[in-house]
């Protein structure tokens, strides 16, 4: 599935590097239910030649696992800095993605990163959007990191 | 003596993380300071001593180019060394840092090592 490499390579550099937590890709999907329950998801858009957004979505476990290695103190809640982290790494992953998608750097945007959560909800992009999930798992832990583009020239 | 450096990022987390690996990296700073946007950090360097400024590009209110520009055009803190760091590497986005001054940029993620290999001559 294409891009499915790099989003594995990215995000188990990403979460080795700043996180210092290793995490295992799973075989890349094409998420058929879009509806995220009691979860977390990090957002950032894509714009120009290339459209879209990357997204990582978290159960809240896993969400609060993350933050707690990331800031190297213990969060027990979904509140300010766990969303702030879970939108920090949308953001790099959506950097590191864009150095693949835009190697030139000039003709792809990235949005702010922004994060959602709740008890029950969906994140949709673009209807014509090519569309790749790769799940991870962690000390019993899953996440998904998601990539929905659609391509202009 | 130890150094002051200041922190620029929208991200409380990404602060965090920088002063965590500027500890790690094993250089001696005395001091870090805090800024959310570029002009929180133009108001912190109006009232502090600062050695180096390590600065995200993308950020509300005043990014980190505009920040590049307004230090600039001010004598006082003009030749004060600024480093970005950010996921922004392109070279476009990095030229047009340095034509504002920027001496270097660190691409996120980043480790330990790599701040002190950038950071370490500016000191």
């Amino acid at each position: 599935m294409k891009y499915a490499q790099d989003i594995a390579d990215a995000t188990q550099e990403i979460f080795s590097s700043m996180v210092m937590l290793e995490v295992t890709p799973g075989e890349p999907l094409k998420r058929a239910d879009n509806k995220l329950v009691d979860s977390i998801s990090g957002i950032i858009g894509l714009a120009g030649t290339i459209k879209g957004m990357l997204a990582i979505h978290l159960p809240n476990q896993a969400a609060l696992a993350i933050t707690t290695a990331f800031l190297g103190m213990d969060v027990d809640e979904i509140d300010e800095d766990v969303c702030d982290a879970i939108g920090e790494l949308a953001n790099m992953l959506g950097g590191s993605m864009k150095t693949i998608l835009d190697p030139g750097g000039s003709n792809v945007q990235l949005s702010m990163p922004s994060a959602i959560h709740g008890e029950e909800y969906a994140v949709d992009c673009l209807a014509d959007a090519e569309l790749v999930t790769v799940p991870f798992s962690f000390n019993g832990q899953t996440f998904m990191v998601e990539l929905q583009i659609s391509e202009t020239n | 003596m130890g150094k002051t450096v200041l922190i620029v990022d929208d991200s409380n987390t990404m602060r965090k993380i920088v002063s965590r690996s500027l500890r790690q990296a094993g250089i001696d700073f005395s001091q870090i300071l805090e800024a959310g946007d570029g002009q929180e950090a133009l108001d912190v360097l109006a009232g502090n001593k600062v050695d180096v400024v390590l600065s995200d590009i993308n950020m509300p209110n005043m990014t980190g180019l505009e920040f590049l520009k307004a230090k600039a055009e001010d004598d006082a803190i003009k030749d004060i060394p600024v480093i970005m760091i950010s996921t922004e590497t392109g070279a476009d986005i990095i030229d047009e840092a340095k034509s504002y001054g920027a001496k270097g940029a660190i691409k996120k993620p980043f480790t330990p090592d790599l701040i002190n290999e950038t950071l370490g001559p500016l000191l």
